[in-house]
């Protein structure tokens, strides 16, 4: 088998001992300031430890666990900044003795980043099972209200059944291959087609559930609508991020640009994500619920981008998940900020807070993909992915979808300039989240008018696709 | 030339200049003062490009380019030639309207109002100048997003409907015209290696006639649904009527003619083959959008509304013209777009002021307004009658031109389409016939309608049929200026200032 980069990432060690250290002043004495302070210095140190080479890892390439290349390094910032916003998000969100909320996002933030590198099949469970389980405590953290309890069981069965089948393909993968490398198996083998299909076919499908990309999507607005708004923002960017990088790493050797069983389910997922993720958003009345919608449909175009081989496909799949995560991460906190999830709250925002409406609109323009936001170049960088690679069909749907998707986004955005109900919610929004917001906001334009920066960091993340040989030149 | 983009610039930087003036906490009038200085700078601005322009250096007469987004062949690149000088007189021209007519629709806070008037403009003048594809579909897109908002907040009764329609209509055609765009960047860079969205690099892209024909409607049906022809009008007569005064202006003075400008420059002179095959359809629906437009006019009782169709009606011979193949049809085009841009612009402030004065635009409520509104009268009988196409006026030179270069190609359609001209003739006495002459209606009474046209209106509205008369009696300056700049003439130097 072909060495991969080896090595250790040493925002990895960096984050394990944040969270010792964060366990430790738990034991010593409760204070969530001091948490918050710990959380967000481990992560911003993990941050900047991303420019360092990675650690030597012991026991050599054979047993590479984790590959430290550019599209983890890329992706790993995305999902430590984001938890960082989260973290931010979350301050004096989760009552008085919350220290274990900020513990939890950091192990979830680990699971995050495991996956994100992950060569292996056992590091990538690890990896999905650390992020899952640390989730689930998030989700029911309000554990008194019923929509959390409702919210966490629904995902403890659906995730646990996903988990299941994710690990049953793995094992067929295994069966095939002889390997643990986590790469789709070619359906070539002495045993025939059927084997390795049916592991990537399960692998898929577990991968969908907790993508939660249409048909395997159902728990998703119920979980968002019943979790803490910071939870929900972390289930829908970095929890999405992991998932969908550890997906383009499992499809790396793969060919995606000729017709075979695993792009038609690919792109059958792709085409039913863009439609029904927004169709699922169109009739909401609450916030959250919405954004789930959003962002199921966002992981459709996603999939047009993976499902687009060649020079554009995964850059500009990289430049979409910080768009989209840049995005998401801001409606939340604006979600926070006013401290109401129902668009009915948010009628005659423009009128009562400006500030705070007009950032709202620009998260929203950007996820809608208009100008000058940066979700409009993301978008258009999608579509000359899919032009390039002709995927006719896809682009129809992520035309109407995106056209049902201005529908919705627009009309809070409608509703946010109507004239304004008495204010009966006169919360204030706490400095850090204002702050939080405005360097979304403004980041959100910045970007969206001088994406150069980023599109440089985009290139050329993962090696270029072809030959199963190199990776399986051991069994040729 | 360094000036191309500070056209768009100035406009953005004096509305947000407008927005941020007015933030105090007492009404003020100081963003009137900042928008309308924006404008005449703009103005003046225009006046130097035009007088420093490269004429007789060949059909382009300025040109800037910067690199904006490198890594995938992206620049801020804008180039002049007289079609986009005529376009962008016009658009500076109609903001003076925009601005100083709409006060009484905004009340005490005009800052926003101001901003999003001004951004529309900035949009529209690098719509006009983005000769980078790219660019050109990021300001495409930019402006729709303030008309929306224009709407949806001054809008009248039914303004949610008509601002989302609006707003569906053109972003779903724009997506289309995206996928038109990158197929095009896509063909030519498997062709030569290089990405690029610079439209002479593109112009030169060879292709199948097959796919030549699947981008060009891609171009076509965007700016179809812009300018607009039947059947994707759908969204215009609503959206007119809703949108406010200073609204309906820029729509049917402004971003109308994004469309025609689009048909211009990136269907028929990109596509030259795909488009004249193209020719039978695109006559066809020019007639159909003609007569239908006309005929649906003679059926609306509400002013705002007849004035939309009749829209529809004279936006058809743009599009004869266009396709018409000769130069002759091409500057009829022209002349039509900024004759109808001045004259129906100036028809939605009339229809505006009536609205402001008799809170109605129902003309079965109006009647016998002359008396008491003599100068708003006169008025609105003068650009009735510019835009039922009268000899003299801008609109005549524009219709006949395109008439007899269709007549060359096909006398059918052109016998069609001066059908059209004689229902419009009829609908337009006839709106000025119920509005103003006969006897008072049940309405409201007309002697308690309020002010009539004082000094700003006339002024302003004096100078466009100033405008619309010197069109019509000595159009040469603007025919000669308004033949395109096909993208293989002599390309504009990089160093020349």
């Amino acid at each position: 088998m072909t060495p991969l980069p080896a090595g250790l990432p040493p925002c990895l060690p960096i984050l394990g001992g944040g969270i010792a250290l964060l366990m430790l002043c738990i034991a010593w004495r409760r204070s969530e300031a001091r948490a918050i302070l710990v959380a967000l210095a481990t992560l911003l140190l993990a941050f900047a430890s991303l420019w360092r080479p990675a650690l030597p890892w012991p026991g050599g390439p054979a047993a590479t666990l984790l590959v430290p290349d550019g599209w983890f390094t890329y992706i790993a910032g995305l999902i430590l900044l984001s938890s960082a916003a989260t973290v931010i998000m979350a301050w004096r969100g989760t009552g008085t003795q919350a220290d274990e909320f900020y513990l939890l996002l950091l192990l979830g933030t680990l699971g995050a980043l495991v996956m994100a590198g992950s060569a292996d099949m056992v590091a990538l469970f690890l990896g999905l099972e650390t992020l899952s389980l640390s989730l689930l405590g998030l989700i029911a953290w309000h554990r008194t209200q019923p929509t959390a309890d409702e919210a966490a069981i629904k995902y403890l069965v659906l995730s646990g059944l996903s988990s299941a089948i994710l690990l049953f393909g793995l094992a067929l993968s295994y069966a095939t291959t002889g390997s643990l490398r986590f790469a789709a198996p070619v359906p070539t083998g002495p045993d025939g087609p059927a084997i390795p299909l049916a592991a990537t076919a399960l692998i898929l499908t577990g991968l969908f559930f907790k993508l939660s990309a249409v048909p395997f999507h159902t728990w998703l607005p119920d979980v968002m609508e019943g979790a803490p708004t910071p939870v929900a923002a972390f289930i829908a960017v970095v929890s999405k991020i992991a998932l969908f990088a550890a997906l383009a790493r499992y499809f790396a050797g793969a060919d995606l640009a000729h017709p075979g069983t695993a792009t038609a389910e690919l792109a059958i997922v792709a085409v039913l994500s863009m439609l029904g993720g927004n169709l699922l958003a169109l009739g909401q009345t609450n916030l959250k619920r919405l954004l789930a919608g959003s962002s199921i449909a966002h992981v459709g175009y996603l999939l047009l981008a993976l499902l687009s081989p060649g020079p554009f496909g995964l850059a500009s799949a990289a430049f979409y998940l910080a768009a989209y995560s840049i995005a998401t991460t801001g409606a939340f906190a604006a979600i926070r900020g006013a401290d109401l999830s129902d668009i009915a709250g948010w009628r005659g925002m423009f009128r009562r807070r400006p500030a705070l409406a007009l950032a709202m609109a620009i998260m929203l323009v950007s996820l809608a993909g208009i100008p000058p936001a940066v979700g409009f170049f993301a978008k258009t960088y999608i579509v000359i992915a899919g032009v390039s690679a002709q995927r006719i069909v896809l682009l129809g749907a992520l035309i109407a979808g995106s056209i049902i998707g201005l529908y919705y986004y627009l009309n809070i955005v409608r509703a946010m300039m109507e004239s304004a109900p008495e204010d009966h919610h006169p919360a204030r929004t706490l400095p850090a989240h204002a702050a939080l917001i405005a360097a979304l906001a403004i980041v959100t334009l910045a970007a969206g008018i001088f994406p150069e920066t980023l599109v440089r960091q985009t290139r050329a993340l993962l090696p270029p696709a072809p030959a199963h040989d190199i990776l399986y030149g051991e069994r040729t | 030339m360094i000036a191309l983009p500070a056209l768009v610039l100035l406009p953005a930087i004096g509305g947000l200049a407008a927005w941020l003036s007015g933030q105090g906490d007492r009404p003020t009038h100081l963003p009137w003062w900042v928008a309308i200085a924006t404008i005449i700078l703009q103005t003046v601005l225009l006046l130097v490009v035009t007088l420093t322009a490269g004429f007789g250096t060949g059909p382009w007469l300025g040109h800037f380019s910067i690199p904006w987004i490198p890594a995938l062949g992206i620049a801020a690149r804008m180039d002049m030639d007289g079609l986009s000088l005529v376009l962008l007189w016009l658009t500076t021209l109609l903001s003076f309207p925009c601005v100083i007519l709409s006060a009484r629709d905004i009340g005490e806070r005009p800052g926003l109002f101001l901003l999003l008037v001004l951004t529309t403009i900035a949009g529209v003048d690098g719509v006009f100048l983005a000769t980078d594809l790219f660019l050109f579909f990021f300001f495409w897109e930019l402006m729709l997003v303030p008309m929306y908002v224009l709407i949806l907040r001054w809008g009248h009764e039914d303004r949610r409907r008509a601002a989302i329609k609006f707003f569906l209509f053109t972003q779903g055609s724009g997506l289309l015209m995206l996928v038109a765009i990158l197929g095009l960047v896509i063909l030519h860079w498997r062709s030569t290696g290089t990405l690029t969205f610079d439209y002479f690099a593109l112009a030169d892209t060879v292709l199948t006639p097959a796919t030549a024909m699947a981008l060009m409607l891609g171009f076509f049906i965007a700016f179809a649904v812009k300018l607009p022809v039947v059947p994707l009008h759908v969204w215009l007569p609503d959206t007119h009527t809703q949108a406010p005064t200073a609204g309906s202006v820029l729509l049917a003075g402004i971003l109308l003619k994004t469309g025609g400008y689009g048909l211009i420059r990136f269907v028929v002179l990109l596509f030259p083959d795909a488009a004249a095959r193209f020719t039978p359809v695109a006559l066809a629906l020019g007639v159909a959008g003609i007569l239908y437009g006309a005929w649906l006019s003679l059926a609306q009782d509400d002013m705002k509304r007849l004035i939309a169709y009749s829209s529809v009606s004279h936006l058809g011979f743009v599009l004869l013209g266009v396709f018409s193949g000769s130069p002759m049809g091409m500057r009829g085009a022209v002349v039509q777009m900024v004759a109808h841009g001045l004259s129906t612009g100036a028809l939605f402030v009339i229809a505006g002021s009536l609205q402001d004065r008799l809170h109605t635009r129902d003309m079965r409520r109006m009647g016998g307004l002359w008396q008491a509104l003599p100068h708003l009268s006169s008025v609105a009988l003068f650009f009735a009658i510019a835009s039922l196409g009268l000899p003299g006026m801008g609109n005549f030179v524009g219709e006949f031109l395109v008439l007899l270069a269709t007549w060359r190609i096909s006398p059918p359609t052109a016998i069609l389409g001066a059908a059209g001209l004689v229902l419009s003739a009829v609908y337009s006495l006839t709106m000025i016939g119920r509005a103003f002459l006969g006897p008072p209606a049940t309405g409201p009474d007309p002697d308690h309608a309020g002010p009539d046209f004082g000094v700003r209106q006339m002024t302003v509205l004096g100078l466009t049929m100033a405008l619309l008369l010197v069109l019509g009696t000595y159009p040469q300056p603007i025919l000669d200026l308004s033949l395109p700049a096909g993208p293989h003439a002599t390309q504009p130097e990089a160093g020349r200032p």
